[in-house]
């Protein structure tokens, strides 16, 4: 008790003595925690709270004429976006990002183009997006898996199916001993995905399990559904339609039991053909 | 001898003053007694009352007896009757009979919440006619503080039942607080399943109208024979459409007045928690513990909804 009342008087004293720490200015204190609080609720998959947050910390930041600010949870905002589904408000603002100018991001901002170009189905303008991007990458930057991801993407996406799978196996091998679990269970589900395309049902279901077992340590619904509607187009491929079968109910159960609709929508059309 | 003529003088003297002195004091005497006598209303003209009570308590032989605050007699006589309750006996001056009517109570009351005891008879409403000798009058108990107590806490008993009425019907699971919550989510699910289901109906309604439309093509290219039969088909999908569209304007509406008051009232929490959290952490000395956040770094997901994947 003693100790304790000692301890105290202590952290008294010291707290009058200690030299006052200089205070952020309130406006930039808000806009720092929105876009904390944003990131968290991003962590969590509240993807839709995440997207107010950014949007109000992007107009604190504005407010104040704090470009980076602004531009960085613009872009923080595109991902939100993304997350949601909703491509065209991500690319509405990543070109407000983009009016910031701020070169080191450039990239990230070329790269989160691209992923809205091809949710949109724009793929030429995702190609585009992807080439710039390679321009400033060069092979040795912090993003080149994920550039090796989106290239594999719009490969796939063209139906050029051995580019896929050669960018997808490039992706893979740079995310080797590196702590980025979602970017590498993606890298297993092109690879998956690739292979499938190119007639190779048979190595792609080890592929496509692998980034299951990914996506269901990370737990992350919208994957999991997508891994399972990919294992039964797989299985239906290799001719185990019962399996297949299985693959989709699967995926449906994950669907209803996420609210996820295009993935319930896309299972149960798979079931009824 | 003129010696003795002398003294025979001065004896009679003092015998008349000695007589004078006691006749003086057998008059202060009796004054004094009749007095004492008065006093004590020897030769005041009385009539007595009466009451019944339940207990004595707070009731003595002489405690004063009053009528508007005046006094006007005594407690006589308290008795126990067989039947173990209390006769109370009063004399009132006959004087102050004129104030007591036939309807007329004996309250014991209290002087403050804790002052002595008085009987104090209160006069009825009906004033023409007057208590009889020996009459029997009603008696009361004025509230004392236990009474008091004991009204408090009448009042009170209902008040806290209410309040923890309302306390469980909030905390109730069905119909409280988080049940309203419930409901709101599941109207919340249940509206998005709605909207699902009107997406697949247009969705639906779309597929057909491109197949009504090639059906429509081929039979144009057979002498439009069939541009007839798209005719009819096509009011038909847009009655349809039109009936879903409303359908989903309705429940919209609704949505609209039900669902916001109590996401505003969420919100409305939310705001106010977040203010005091924020008032909290820019008050002394929590903020200078309290670090503003560093700018964050989202992790790279270059395929957030798994679209990458699906090869078709």
């Amino acid at each position: 008790m003693r100790a304790k009342t000692l301890l105290l008087a202590l952290l008294i004293l010291a707290g009058c003595a200690s030299t006052p720490k200089p205070v952020d200015p309130p406006r930039l204190k808000a806009a720092l925690e929105a876009e904390s609080d944003g990131a968290k609720r991003h962590g969590r998959g509240d993807h839709a709270a995440a997207a107010r947050r950014f949007d109000e910390a992007a107009r604190i930041f504005a407010s104040i004429d704090d470009t980076p600010g602004a531009a960085r949870n613009r872009r923080h905002l595109a991902r939100a976006e993304l997350a949601q589904g909703r491509a065209e408000a991500a690319l509405l603002a990543l070109e407000l990002a983009e009016r910031g100018g701020e070169s080191g991001a450039a990239l990230d901002t070329l790269l989160l183009k691209a992923q809205a170009q091809l949710a949109l189905g724009r793929n030429d303008a995702a190609q585009q997006s992807l080439a710039t991007a390679g321009g400033l990458c060069a092979n040795a930057c912090p993003q080149a898996a994920s550039l090796h991801l989106l290239r594999a993407h719009a490969a796939l996406a063209g139906k050029r199916a051995p580019e896929a799978l050669t960018h997808a196996e490039a992706a893979l091998k740079l995310l080797q001993d590196q702590d980025e679990a979602v970017e590498t269970g993606n890298a297993w589900r092109l690879i998956a995905a690739a292979r499938l395309a190119s007639g190779d049902a048979t190595t792609a279901l080890p592929a496509a399990h692998a980034a299951l077992n990914i996506d269901r340590r990370l737990a992350l619904p919208e994957k999991i559904g997508r891994d399972w509607l990919l294992i039964g187009d797989i299985q239906k491929k290799v001719g185990a339609g019962e399996t297949a079968a299985n693959a989709y109910r699967r995926a449906l159960d994950v669907a209803k039991a996420a609210g996820l609709a295009d993935i319930a929508r896309l299972a149960t059309q798979a079931l009824s053909k | 001898m003129s010696l003795l003529t002398q003294h025979d003088s001065d004896t009679d003297a003092l015998r008349r003053g000695t007589r004078r002195f006691l006749l003086f004091a057998a008059l202060a005497t009796l004054a004094l007694l009749a007095a004492i006598v008065v006093r004590q209303g020897m030769f005041r003209q009385t009539t007595n009352y009466s009451f019944v009570a339940n207990s004595a308590q707070d009731i003595v032989k002489g405690q004063a007896v009053k009528i508007a605050g005046f006094r006007v007699g005594s407690v006589a006589a308290v008795s126990l009757k067989d039947n173990g309750q209390v006769v109370v006996t009063m004399e009132i001056d006959a004087d102050h009979m004129r104030f007591v009517t036939h309807d007329a109570r004996v309250e014991l009351r209290k002087d403050g919440l804790v002052g002595s005891a008085t009987l104090e008879i209160v006069p009825g409403p009906d004033k023409t006619r007057l208590a009889a000798a020996e009459a029997r009058l009603a008696f009361s108990r004025a509230d004392g503080l236990a009474a008091l107590a004991n009204q408090v806490r009448d009042e009170f008993i209902p008040i806290l039942k209410d309040v923890k009425l309302i306390t469980g019907a909030l905390a109730d699971p069905q119909k409280g607080l988080p049940g309203t919550l419930a409901q709101v989510r599941a109207s919340s699910e249940a509206l998005n399943a709605l909207l699902a289901n009107g997406n697949r109906q247009v969705d639906g309604i779309g597929r057909a109208a491109t197949r009504v439309l090639g059906k429509a093509e081929e039979d144009l290219g057979r002498l439009g024979q069939t541009l007839e039969t798209a005719n009819k088909r096509l009011p038909g999908l847009i009655d349809r459409t039109q009936q879903v569209i409303d359908h989903v304007e309705k429940i919209a509406a609704e949505a609209e007045t039900s669902v916001p008051p109590a996401l505003r009232d969420g919100g409305a929490a939310a705001a106010d928690v977040r203010e005091i959290v924020s008032g909290a952490k820019q008050a002394w000395p929590i903020r200078n513990l309290v670090d503003a956040p560093a700018p964050v770094t989202l992790k790279v997901d270059s395929d957030p909804r798994g679209e990458a994947g699906r090869a078709r």
